[in-house]
């Protein structure tokens, strides 16, 4: 037998967040209101809502054309994070290497079973469908749970598994049936949306008509994109990356009454110091932190600072963070800071003597650790020739991880 | 990641295999062509016809054709 991949899906999380988890709310059209200060977009929106045409991303003038009666919630990101986070740790309690690129969504791979009998690990010694049972137990919400060899696979036997199923048990995919079982799916399946739109005008409505165009057609039509989509629809993916499970160093503060101004910037310090005095902090410096507020007419707000230097000093991340709260859209009942990256234990400490170079590089290193911290990994990278003189281009420099 | 690395693309060529558009935009002229040929002791030869193209827009841009695959790419370099 293969590795299998699970997929845990839990649809309109964050609309389901912004309720408080009332799935009652959701029998009548109801959508996520825009982001303060972002576009006039709706988010994720009922099921309802849908049979009224509404779509996530649509713009509110239009869904409100096409929906008068539709409910607007407030978002609440932070919200949905924290409870996406609660389960994402259930699933790694129980041993699952897990890889989640938004809430409401999250991939773990059952490896395949060793030639030796292991049957008392706790995780992977059962079938498949003991894992999958074991997985339900320690979500304790409602969860759409599909299987399959490959992680688009696995993504849409979740999505169709209640009709596939029925309600409460998993659509499972053995090796061998993934092609057969994504033909007759619908491209919408694909999560971009604006291919799987532009193949439906074009007539190519399946996955498995997708998957029987010639490659060549596709990459001349769709580019890169439609390659990956042509791969994903004939039943190949890329492998998982799990994540690193995030250390929790947060701090928050209930405001006894909706505050604003003067009021919030004293909260705010008084949330600094208690965040430089957490335990898990272990002696290291902030790089990039993340302010939350509740807010007092409903839902939620939150912004990422990242410091031009990981710190420990309360003024220099005051003088970053004070000035974030004049973006509040409101009003808040709760403000809150989470840690999002950290740098090295004592990094602020000065030394004696150090020569030009060795301060220049120094600072060069700093730079980088920031700007990964505010844009990712592969933020920063340098070129490296492989074979300059090369007549074929591509074969002449490489980008690499530029070293810290 | 190579940085190099060509992307497929949309080319109209006339009978003699010269390029007269890149993505419905038409070439005013071609600057220059080469072949190139390259591990053809392999079971996977690499063998291209490249374009070095004036745009309609005024853009100049470098494509070439996949003589294996008959495909058509352009070609990010330093030409």
């Amino acid at each position: 037998m293969c590795s299998m991949i699970v997929c845990v899906l839990i649809p309109r999380f964050a609309l389901l967040a912004a309720v408080e988890g009332r799935r009652e709310s959701l029998l009548r059209p109801v959508a996520l209101a825009p982001e303060p200060g972002g576009t006039q977009a709706i988010g994720e929106v009922s099921g309802p809502a849908e049979a009224f045409g509404v779509r996530g991303g649509m713009a509110l003038s239009e869904a409100l054309a096409r929906c008068p009666e539709l409910v607007l919630v407030a978002p609440d990101a932070d919200r949905a994070d924290s409870a996406w986070e609660e389960i994402l740790r259930r699933l790694e309690a129980q041993g699952a290497a897990v890889e989640s690129e938004r809430p409401g969504e999250a991939f773990f791979k059952i490896p395949r079973p060793p030639a030796s009998s292991l049957a008392n690990l706790p995780l992977w010694g059962g079938h498949v469908e003991d894992v999958v049972r074991r997985t339900r137990g320690s979500l304790g919400v409602a969860a759409r749970i599909g299987v399959a060899p490959t992680r688009f696979a696995a993504h849409a036997a979740a999505a169709t598994a209640r009709s596939r199923a029925g309600r409460g048990r998993a659509a499972i995919v053995r090796e061998g049936a993934v092609r057969p079982f994504l033909a007759p799916l619908n491209v919408t399946l694909l999560e971009d949306h604006d291919l799987a739109a532009e193949l439906e005008r074009l007539g190519v409505r399946t996955l498995g008509e997708l998957a029987a165009l010639p490659s060549g057609a596709v990459a001349d039509r769709f580019g890169k994109a439609g390659v990956r989509a042509r791969r994903l629809a004939a039943g190949g993916d890329r492998g998982l990356r799990p994540r690193t499970p995030p250390e929790e160093v947060s701090e928050s503060l209930e405001l006894p009454e909706a505050a604003s101004g003067e009021q919030l910037e004293h909260a705010m310090s008084l949330l600094i110091g208690r965040l430089l005095a957490h335990p898990a902090r272990r002696g290291r410096s902030l790089r990039a932190v993340r302010v939350t507020a509740r807010l007092a007419g409903g839902g939620g707000w939150r912004a990422d600072v990242v410091l031009r230097r990981a710190s420990t000093e309360p003024e220099r991340l005051g003088l970053a963070l004070l000035p974030k709260l004049g973006e509040l859209p409101g009003p808040a009942t709760r403000l809150g800071l989470r840690a999002l990256a950290m740098g090295s234990p004592g990094h602020d400490q000065p030394t004696l003597s150090r020569s030009p170079e060795e301060r220049r590089r120094a600072r060069l290193g700093e730079a980088v650790r920031q700007a990964r911290a505010a844009a990712g990994r592969e933020a920063v990278l340098r070129v490296l020739d492989v074979d300059p003189r090369s007549r074929v281009p591509e074969r002449r420099a490489m980008l690499t991880p530029f070293p810290e | 990641m190579s940085i190099y690395a060509p992307d497929p693309v949309e080319v109209q060529a006339a009978a003699d295999g010269a390029p007269v558009a890149v993505v419905a935009t038409a070439v005013e002229a071609v600057r220059e062509e080469w072949l190139v040929e390259d591990r053809w002791w392999t079971s996977t030869p690499l063998r291209r016809r490249y374009y070095e193209l004036a745009l309609a827009d005024g853009r100049c841009v470098v494509v070439f054709r996949d003589l294996e695959s008959g495909r058509w790419f352009a070609q990010p370099s330093p030409y």
